[in-house]
């Protein structure tokens, strides 16, 4: 059941007035939280068939390439998502502000607060050691770079609004990185969760995922969860039982359960993908 | 995931022949003083799984391709997480957060009162800003939920020992020094955080844990089996201690300190 999808673009306000702030995540930690006794229920061979399936289309990818060298297909890959990638000759002005703005939405759920935005981000990335976006913004001429500032300021207003305040208790971790190897390791699905919340239960789809766009567009970034969605369910027998993706620029979110049919349709694409169909790598 | 995991930490061990697994360890302390002896006057030569790993998959690099360590956010999740998980496990904090909260507390704390206990990262740490430390924090955050949500730590029996790296130091020579690093030690098993793909020098990896406890062992006690566990895949490989294990991490030592690529006969 979709619960919500998504919310609608708030109006514009009246120029000189400023909109009023939901604040604190409130609506979407409500939405996650949900009704616990009623949890998606997955069959427990449901990722076991899903690996079959895409274990013999990497064996055929790999008999068609014909190189033993493992390949990493992550969503930019298999599903056209651009958002954070690395351009050749650097970073692009969309991975700076990918990257800045993931900075402050980890910050948000680590310490529950933000100063000021962009000498935040700047300094997490550099505690992080992302040198190549840290410089590539000092570089800046100063009109771009307070361009970029009110830029990061306006994403950063949203998160506060967007990003539930989670209690310890949740677990929450940012950053989860997901990789599962196929055909003996020559083929590596690989993608991270921007959060995950909940406890792990062995057989039970008992996680919560969130994602966070930038950029969009709103269709192909919950393409890119439901592939994540079926990343978990490789790796631990089952995936969350729902997910949340948190536009940062508009302030929309949307927060659905993850149904069968979701990890079914995705690794369906994933199938043809690998077997070279056209439209799927298109 | 946890279960399974849980499972392999605890189980019994299988019986060894006592024979063969001395006259393996024999020969592994053998080979083992014979490279000390050539190695003396080259400087001192600490091997751990990284240098494995490098030395196997023919990936070490030379003087060109060298970095400098550094700290950063990704280099001080294991050290921070594993003070966190110490912490969890002795019930002074509640959750991940809460220990990783705790430890940053506490290096700042070092630091500001000048404590001899602050180490180069605790220093590092209480240099950055409130969002600098806040990233370091995600970080380790992370490492610690997925470690400490991975198993049954009631079913570990007492004090299961929490990031305990050991030392082999040559008796032939003081230039030679192996490291078994595991992050988590119960009596039968030792589990060890893996990162990176899947790759076929793992086993030595592993086997030079299993070789690092047989050469500080003073009873001859047999060491507990290492499982190697990826938490971004949930895959696990375990290494039993058998005879072939130890000469598999002698090899391995022996192919480090030669600096060759070429691939370790036992592990064939």
């Amino acid at each position: 059941m979709v619960l919500v999808a998504p919310r609608p673009l708030p109006p514009a306000a009246p120029p000189g007035v400023t909109p009023p702030r939901r604040g604190g995540g409130r609506e979407v930690l409500a939405l996650l939280r949900g009704d616990s006794v009623a949890r998606p229920r997955f069959d427990p061979g449901l990722a076991g068939g899903l690996r079959a399936w895409l274990e013999d289309a990497a064996y055929g990818f790999v008999a068609a390439r014909g190189d033993a060298a493992p390949v990493f297909l992550g969503s930019r890959q298999v599903l056209g998502v651009t958002e954070g990638a690395r351009v050749p000759d650097g970073v692009s002005d969309e991975l700076v502000l990918a990257r800045l703005v993931h900075a402050l939405f980890r910050q948000l759920v680590c310490q529950g607060d933000l100063g000021d935005p962009l000498a935040d981000a700047l300094d997490a990335l550099e505690a992080l050691g992302e040198d190549d976006v840290v410089g590539h913004v000092a570089a800046l001429p100063a009109a771009a770079r307070a361009a970029l500032s009110e830029t990061v300021a306006s994403h950063a207003g949203n998160l506060r609004d967007l990003v539930p305040r989670f209690a310890p208790g949740w677990m929450p971790r940012t950053d989860d990185r997901v990789a599962i190897p196929l055909a003996g390791g020559r083929v590596v699905l690989h993608g991270t969760f921007d959060l995950l919340v909940g406890l792990p239960q062995p057989g039970t789809a008992s996680l919560c995922a969130l994602g966070l766009s930038t950029s969009g567009p709103w269709a192909r970034e919950r393409r890119s969860l439901h592939f994540l969605a079926l990343l978990e369910t490789l790796r631990s027998g089952a995936p969350p039982f729902r997910l949340a993706l948190l536009e940062s620029a508009t302030g929309r979110y949307g927060v659905e359960d993850v149904r069968d049919e979701h990890l079914r349709a995705i690794a369906s694409h994933l199938a043809a993908w690998l077997a070279g169909d056209t439209g799927s790598r298109g | 995931m946890a279960d399974g995991l849980t499972e392999l930490l605890v189980a019994p061990l299988a019986g060894v022949d006592t024979p063969s697994w001395r006259g393996a360890l024999a020969d592994a302390k053998a080979m083992l003083a014979r490279l000390a002896v050539r190695r003396a006057g080259s400087g001192p030569f600490r091997v751990t799984d990284h240098e494995v790993r490098a030395a196997l998959s023919g990936d070490a690099t030379g003087d060109a391709g060298w970095t400098p360590f550094a700290w950063s956010a990704r280099t001080a999740r294991r050290p921070l997480g594993l003070a966190a998980v110490r912490l969890l496990v002795a019930g002074g904090a509640r959750s991940p957060v809460e220990a990783v909260r705790a430890r940053l507390a506490e290096s700042a704390a070092w630091v500001r009162n000048g404590n001899p206990c602050a180490s180069q990262l605790d220093r590092w740490v209480a240099g950055l800003s409130d969002a600098g430390r806040s990233a370091v924090s995600a970080e380790a955050v992370t490492w610690t939920t997925r470690l400490w949500c991975a198993l049954d730590w009631a079913a570990l029996g007492p004090a299961p020992a929490i990031g305990r790296d050991r030392w082999w130091d040559s008796p032939h020579s003081a230039l030679l020094a192996l490291r078994g690093r595991a992050e988590v030690r119960t009596e039968r098993a030792n589990l060890v955080v893996l990162s990176g793909p899947r790759r076929e020098t793992v086993r030595a990896e592993l086997a030079l844990v299993t070789l690092v406890d047989s050469l500080r062992s003073r009873d001859g006690t047999l060491p507990g089996r290492v499982v190697g566990w990826w938490p971004d895949s949930g895959r696990l490989v375990r290494v039993e201690p058998e005879p072939a294990v130890l000469t598999l991490g002698a090899e391995a030592v022996a192919q480090v300190l030669a600096g060759s690529g070429l691939p370790v006969p036992s592990a064939a």
